[in-house]
């Protein structure tokens, strides 16, 4: 990908004052689309005590802990709304992971009968607004499965999502027909090509798709919040919600719980960090 | 990728190949889990689209609540609220994450890492927090940042949420600055997956950056911009949230999305059978935006 | 180290995938009971004697901060009396109540009792799941509750739930700042006050650092302030005793006016306030009156002057007096306060059965009656609307100065209920031209993008296409 850029090999200094300047720009802009975390971040360490977000400034008075005491005092339940989301997250990734990414392999390199039907089917599915499915899914888990307060009911409508087979067939159907051939020719079963040839050509998309899907999982408050009603099995967006009372909110315990629930995705993003840069080589495969 | 087509046809109908199998292979378990959990709302969702829907003894009512649906000034306002939401965030949001991704290019891997980490980080605070920040940045009294920032600049501080001139220009604004992160990722991953030998081609040939981009970069990252496009719209056609926790509509309706609208009919005021004749309605204008969007760029797609 | 890291963390996940599964099998075990306790209710009675297994599900919100734990105490209470009653409780959050009430209602899975303010019962009788209490109540217990409140709660003659609290939402102000405008403040909370002399209050009190007058009026409370100034211009209810659509009358005419003149008047902010900076603008001196008010916000000032002292007051707090007021009166109009009632109502499911809705009511009644009511009463700063509720607040000290107490019992006097006669359909439509025609416009009018009179003809065009002409009121209600 280096290639895209000149390297004004005969003139360093370009090339210097080039990066410089995009940098520069770059850097700002990420400043602005910072500022609302900086500002969650340092009001997180602001006092426990209900105050309408009226003082004005970026910055806190006084700073403390209290808001992290106060979250994990607030309730009994505060580490266990921090796990149920971790459990929940965890499987919805590997579900996505492993099932999104097999039905994007198939309907982007393997020829079925029924295949631009079915996609069409899934495309279509992702256009009814989820307000009018949660009802009748409600229906299901409630009264059907009888599954209400149950990990499986927080799991089970995210665990392969119409959204992750979308994006998986989307970045198959880049990697060249001809090395999937030719695996045949040599006697390779589609599922072993898509073992040993495709996904280890596809770590990029598939960490996007994992840390993607994790934050959508342990972002959602809706559907969590209509199948629980035992406070021990809430999500930590669910359990989150419960800080505001009827006359105000408590600005800093609400901004230290979502920091504190944003510090899972931090680490799951560095230690995926490496697989965004590693990058996909097909071309060298392909040579 | 014609041939196999060709083939096909040639064949019985009812005899299944390899192929055939291990299609249904692999999308098995995605298949079961999205009938039970996607496909049976939905169609659930359509009968009830015809319905006056009681939990208790629905009436069959035919088309009524399309009629009323579409009869309603407010029905076609939200339309039109949410068409110039979606004309502006999607296209903005794929140019800000396009140039963001390419710009990040040409630096060395630690420095491509930080910028990562720093455009990622704001996707992953929760929305709930998030808002709360922004109605404080919006804050209409001269103390709110943003009028702090104009009685700096000597210009006439604004009513940014309480305005009807200034409302919508607010929520394009707050969803341009913020979530762009999951888009530059995936663009990143798209640009990484470009061959050099492509750039080195361009370069004998004595190509500028911008013919590259036009020429290399944009056509090999179509799969992922239409899945961009794709996803974008119908999340910004569907979108409520935003509108929910910061203006609840108004003021005079102006921010009123057709999901907020859906959203208030099932759940505030009980009209659960108008909200989904609501949705389908939603949803076939969605489908078809996205079939021209894979007639546009269709062709060249698969290769 | 990264790739450690990474597969640590491809470990946990499917660690956390293993726990998932085999946590499922926790609360079915929990879940069992219940389906057994379910059982014998259908079953038929074999002997009259023992009462039957029955669960009853509450979903509730905060309605005070400490509501969920205090609930936990009455439950035990109540069972050693019925011990074969076994309540549930949901608690919801106040953002996102309605929303899982309604899902669940509209599941057939409506949970027994929740908690709604009046104004939204029509929603649920519409769909058919509420639940006329009347027929599993003696009438000696409806009798304990003021009829006033208990109208409320009623729609089409059929009372569907009992009231918890009746708040009074008016205005609030700094003692000492109204004085100095030339107010005389405790005869205002005595006898009330007209609306010429709240307007040359106002404009006494603006100086150059403070309004005379702010009301919160961003996104959804814009309805707070239709409401308000609805009973100063003499609009008590969505209908008039006749059962008239009352938002077409003339006295909205005067109500839109008085707004449309305040706005530009400089009186009152001409931007939108956040709900939760009224408050604040009165604890800083930034405003002299503020609405929409409460007696409870007394306890929050008194709260803010005493924390001044270690410095975790609102920044920039004034040592000041909380003085709740009632609102003025337009000329030729009674004197009313807005009030709205808070209760509890009974619901259906797919599983209710009628020895079930007799356990529900029973309880029912007992979460609105007696010490409990008086308990969630006393901490909001209002007067019990229930005989039972009043006996147990009798002596309570609320710490409310004498003043405030007399005025808050004073409009706590002056609400008035909405006429009983309304019908599901008719309260529906009401609140489609307040959802949709006037809640919107009304805050074009506040961003002085629309005027009073253009407002009028907007509603009024709506509403008669709702209503009908013969449905509205167009003269004056007295």
């Amino acid at each position: 990908m280096t290639g895209l850029y000149s390297q004004h090999l005969k003139n360093p200094k370009l090339r210097y004052l080039r990066n410089g300047i995009m940098g520069v720009v770059l850097f700002f802009f990420a400043v602005v689309v910072l500022f609302p975390l900086v500002y969650m971040l340092a009001w997180s360490f602001g006092p426990a005590r209900e105050m309408a977000a009226s003082s004005f400034s970026i910055f806190p008075k006084t700073w403390s802990l209290d808001s992290y005491r106060y979250f994990f005092n607030f309730s009994p339940y505060s580490v266990r709304w921090l796990w149920n989301s971790f459990v929940v997250a965890a499987a919805t990734v590997l579900g996505n992971v492993v099932f999104a990414s097999m039905a994007g392999y198939a309907f982007a390199k393997i020829r079925f009968k029924g295949r631009s039907f079915l996609f069409f089917l899934i495309l279509m599915a992702m256009m009814i607004p989820y307000q009018v499915t949660q009802v009748p899914l409600y229906i299901l888990f409630v009264n059907k499965f009888k599954m209400t307060d149950t990990y499986a009911a927080l799991i089970l409508p995210g665990f392969c999502t119409a959204y992750n087979i979308f994006l998986s067939k989307q970045f198959f159907s880049g990697i060249p027909t001809s090395l999937i051939e030719n695996a045949k020719v040599e006697g390779a079963g589609q599922l072993r090509i898509f073992g040993s040839i495709i996904l280890p050509l596809s770590k990029t998309v598939l960490a996007v798709m994992a840390i993607n899907t994790f934050m959508g999982s342990w972002n959602t408050f809706f559907w969590p919040f209509l199948v629980t009603s035992d406070r021990a099995m809430y999500t930590i967006q669910v359990g989150l919600k419960t800080f505001k009372f009827a006359n105000g909110t408590m600005l800093s315990p609400m901004m230290a719980g979502a920091v504190i629930s944003a510090l899972p995705m931090f680490v799951l993003f560095f230690s995926l960090q490496k697989y965004f840069l590693e990058g996909v080589t097909i071309g060298a495969v392909k040579g | 990728m014609k041939n196999p087509k060709a083939a096909t046809i040639k064949k019985r109908r009812f005899f299944l190949t390899s192929e055939d199998l291990n299609g249904y292979l692999f999308i098995l378990v995605a298949l079961i889990i999205f009938s039970i959990f996607t496909i049976y709302p939905v169609i659930s969702a359509i009968i009830t689209s015809f319905q006056d829907y009681k939990p208790f003894g629905s009436e069959w009512v035919r088309l009524e609540n399309y009629e009323k649906a579409l009869s309603s000034k407010l029905f076609w306002k939200a339309i039109k609220n949410t068409a110039v939401y979606t004309a502006v965030t999607v296209p903005g949001s794929l140019a800000i994450a396009f140039t963001v991704a390419v710009m990040i290019m040409p630096f060395s891997r630690k420095s491509q890492a930080l910028f990562k980490s720093l455009y990622y980080i704001p996707a992953v605070a929760s929305g709930v927090a998030l808002s709360v920040v922004w109605l404080w940045l919006y804050d209409a009294s001269p103390s709110g940042l943003f009028n702090q920032i104009l009685t700096f600049f000597h210009i006439p501080t604004q009513n940014w949420l309480g305005s009807s001139k200034t409302a919508m220009l607010s929520m394009i604004l707050m969803s341009l600055l913020s979530g762009q992160g999951s888009s530059i990722i995936i663009y990143i991953a798209a640009l990484l997956g470009i061959d050099n030998s492509y750039f080195e081609a361009a370069e004998l040939d004595g190509a500028t950056f911008m013919q590259k981009v036009a020429y290399i970069v944009l056509p090999l990252c179509k799969p992922t911009t239409l899945f961009l496009l794709v996803t974008g719209i119908i999340n910004s056609f569907q979108v409520f949230m935003n509108a929910y926790m910061m203006t609840g509509g108004g003021p005079d309706n102006n921010t009123t999305m057709i999901g907020l609208l859906i959203f208030n009919n099932a759940f505030e005021y009980g009209k659960y059978g108008l909200a989904c004749a609501q949705a389908i309605m939603l949803a076939i204008v969605i489908a078809a935006l996205t079939a021209i969007q894979f007639k546009v760029a269709g062709e060249n797609v698969e290769y | 180290m990264k790739k450690l890291t990474a597969l640590l963390l491809v470990l946990a996940m499917v660690l956390a995938m293993f726990a998932a599964c085999g946590s499922n099998e926790a609360p079915k075990t929990t879940e069992a009971p219940k389906a057994a306790e379910e059982q014998p209710t259908e079953a038929q009675p074999t002997e009259e004697k023992a009462p039957e297994e029955d669960t009853i599900t509450v979903l509730m919100p905060p309605v005070t901060g400490d509501y969920i734990e205090l609930l936990d105490g009455w439950i035990a209470d109540f069972q050693k009396d019925y011990p074969h009653i076994q309540v549930e409780v949901i608690a919801t959050s106040w953002d996102d109540h309605f929303n899982k009430l309604s899902t669940m209602a509209l599941a057939g899975e409506a949970p027994d009792i929740a908690e709604i303010p009046a104004k939204n019962v029509g929603v649920y009788v519409d769909m058919g799941v509420a639940v006329n209490i009347a027929d599993y109540l003696p009438a000696e217990r409806l009798a304990d509750y003021d009829q006033n409140a208990l109208d409320y709660m009623t729609l089409d003659n059929t009372v569907y739930g009992l009231p918890l609290y009746l708040t009074i939402q008016s205005l609030g102000g700094n003692k000492a700042m109204l004085e100095n405008a030339g107010v005389k403040v405790e005869e205002v909370q005595k006898n009330g006050w007209t609306y010429e002399q709240f307007l040359k209050a106002i404009e006494a009190g603006t100086t150059a650092d403070t309004f005379g007058f702010v009301f919160a009026n961003a996104g959804v409370c814009t309805s707070d302030m239709v409401d308000v100034f609805g009973s100063i211009s003499g609009i008590t209810s969505n209908f008039t005793d006749d059962l008239k659509y009352a938002y077409t009358s003339e006295n909205m005419l005067n109500l839109l006016k008085a707004v449309e003149t305040m706005v530009s008047s400089g009186f009152m902010p001409d931007y939108t306030v956040e709900a939760g900076q009224r408050l604040v603008m009165l604890q800083t001196g930034k405003t002299m009156i503020t609405g929409k008010a409460m007696p409870l916000f007394e306890n929050n000032v008194k709260k803010n002057v005493a924390a001044m002292a270690d410095g975790s007051a609102v920044e920039g707090s004034i040592d000041m007096e909380y003085v709740f007021l009632p609102v003025p009166t337009m000329e030729g109009v009674t004197e009313h306060c807005y009030g709205q009632v808070d209760g509890l109502i009974a619901m259906r499911n797919k599983n209710t059965t009628d020895e079930h809705l007799k356990n529900v009511c029973l309880f029912l009644d007992y979460l609105t009656s007696g010490e409990r009511v008086a308990n969630t009463v006393n901490q909001l700063l209002l007067a019990c609307v229930c005989e039972s509720g009043r006996q147990a607040q009798a002596g309570a000290d609320l710490g409310q100065s004498p003043n405030n107490a007399a005025a808050t019992t004073r409009c706590i006097g002056l609400v008035k209920a909405p006429p009983v006669g309304v019908t599901s359909e008719q309260a529906a439509n009401a609140m489609t031209v307040m959802n949709e025609v006037i809640e919107p416009k009304f805050q074009a009018l506040l961003a002085g993008e629309l005027t009073a009179e253009k407002m009028y003809d907007e509603v009024c065009s709506a509403a008669f296409e709702l209503f009908g002409e013969d449905g509205c009121e167009t003269g004056f209600i007295g």
